[in-house]
């Protein structure tokens, strides 16, 4: 794509074209003399309907074949009424909220419940205002890129952690995966 | 409409009149015509008439936002229907959930659409800001829609966690617990944001009333509004396109 624009461009500065399309305004004044355009209108458009229309509607209905897919086959959990008396063991969270409840596990609560998701989602909001680089490719992001791949790796592992490989007592737990009888982490 | 249309079976006229009424184009056979329908129609307007090639490759954005809004609307329809069914109540909510997937037609299947929907829901827009932030979109001028963004996933996570203690099982009101349970560690406002968010200090009639209305009312409407936002300042903006 870039080496597709980038010779766009050097056609376009040796005077081997002159217009392109609707993007390049073109005048009198200008088609005379070789044109230096911003690359922002030297990218190709399309129209969106029916292009971007068109893949919209085709990722709908993948989604939604996907999702009666899933609902046919697999029902929703619903579990013995509500009762405060009977607590479960383990007692868990829903899933998108056991990277903390794995944090709390870990480090004091101060540390778990207040600094680190405090950090996160502060600098989560703050991120376009802290990051100054103007450029948007991967090689001059290393240190944003970096930062954020590790934010990501960490959550994705603690949700897996908690979901999958904490039992009774929120303790380490094999179970799930290795299978074992007699134990249901599901109580 | 040309001349000729008087001469047709006056029926027919009729109904090209009442169709033509309505589309004010016919299908896209050329650009103009698509940019025109893109123009007049409501729901097409909220794209941008032309966009750049490499913006709408979906390998590029891997239709992630998109999805997200499908998920929404997807969640909207079912769990307006689920609402026909479902009474907040510690005493009944139960029983008209095992209505809805025993006694209501389809109530099963409306019931896990609306379940998965929601879990993928939190997948597709936390992937979303991965993506945006992995190809920098956030840069200016779109520093603020990112900031909507966020706000957008935290509406996401508590649309799914105000949910989550509907069906007054085991599952559901130990999650809440512990779930509620893990903000009291702020610092003042932690304990204070437990007691107002459950109605009281344990998980019981107010707080399935304060997740219900908050479920089926406030976040979607909050989150609605985000979303108008959000899409626009993206059409105003113009899509990032290709790196």
């Amino acid at each position: 794509m870039a080496q597709e624009a980038s010779s766009v461009r050097n056609a376009r500065r040796a005077g081997m074209i002159t217009t392109r399309g609707h993007t390049v305004r073109t005048g009198p004044e200008l088609s005379s003399t070789p044109m230096v355009v911003r690359s922002r209108e030297e990218e190709e458009t399309v129209v969106t309907f029916p292009h971007l229309v068109w893949k919209e509607f085709l990722a709908g209905l993948a989604m939604m074949v996907f999702l009666l897919a899933v609902s046919v086959q697999i029902n929703a959990p619903l579990l013995q009424p509500a009762n405060t008396a009977v607590t479960p063991n383990p007692a868990k969270a829903p899933w998108y909220f056991l990277g903390l409840q794995e944090l709390l596990e870990r480090f004091p609560p101060v540390m778990a419940g207040v600094i680190f998701p405090g950090m996160v989602l502060v600098g989560m909001v703050l991120v376009p205002y802290l990051d100054r680089n103007p450029s948007r490719r991967p090689e001059d992001r290393k240190l944003a890129i970096g930062l954020f791949t590790v934010y990501v790796t960490m959550a994705v592992a603690f949700v897996i952690i908690g979901t999958v490989f904490r039992g009774p007592n929120f303790s380490w737990y094999w179970g799930q995966v290795l299978g074992h009888p007699g134990l249901n982490s599901k109580v | 409409m040309s001349s000729g249309s008087y001469e047709q079976n006056p029926i027919k006229a009729f109904a090209s009149e009442v169709w033509g009424s309505v589309f004010r184009h016919g299908l896209p056979t050329t650009d103009k015509v698509a940019a025109r329908t893109a123009l007049t129609n409501f729901f097409l307007h909220i794209h941008p008439v032309r966009v750049k090639k490499s913006a709408i490759r979906v390998s590029y954005t891997l239709c992630l936002g998109g999805l997200s809004f499908f998920l929404f609307i997807a969640l909207t329809i079912s769990g307006l229907f689920l609402m026909f069914y479902y009474i907040p109540s510690v005493g009944q909510a139960y029983q008209s959930i095992k209505d809805i997937q025993y006694v209501a037609t389809f109530g099963l299947v409306m019931r896990n659409i609306h379940r998965w929907a929601a879990h993928a829901m939190v997948i597709t827009v936390w992937l979303h800001m991965a993506r945006v932030f992995y190809q920098g979109a956030y840069k200016p001028p779109r520093q603020f829609n990112w900031v909507i963004g966020t706000a957008l996933l935290l509406i996401t996570l508590l649309l799914s966690f105000t949910g989550y203690l509907l069906p007054w099982d085991q599952l559901a009101v130990w999650a809440i617990t512990v779930g509620t349970n893990l903000g009291k560690y702020g610092p003042i406002v932690g304990p204070v944001s437990r007691y107002i968010m459950l109605g009281g200090r344990n998980v019981g009639q107010s707080a399935l009333t304060r997740f219900y209305v908050l479920h089926v009312i406030a976040l979607p409407l909050i989150g609605f509004v985000l979303m108008v936002i959000h899409f626009w300042r993206v059409r105003k903006d113009g899509f990032t396109g290709g790196l």
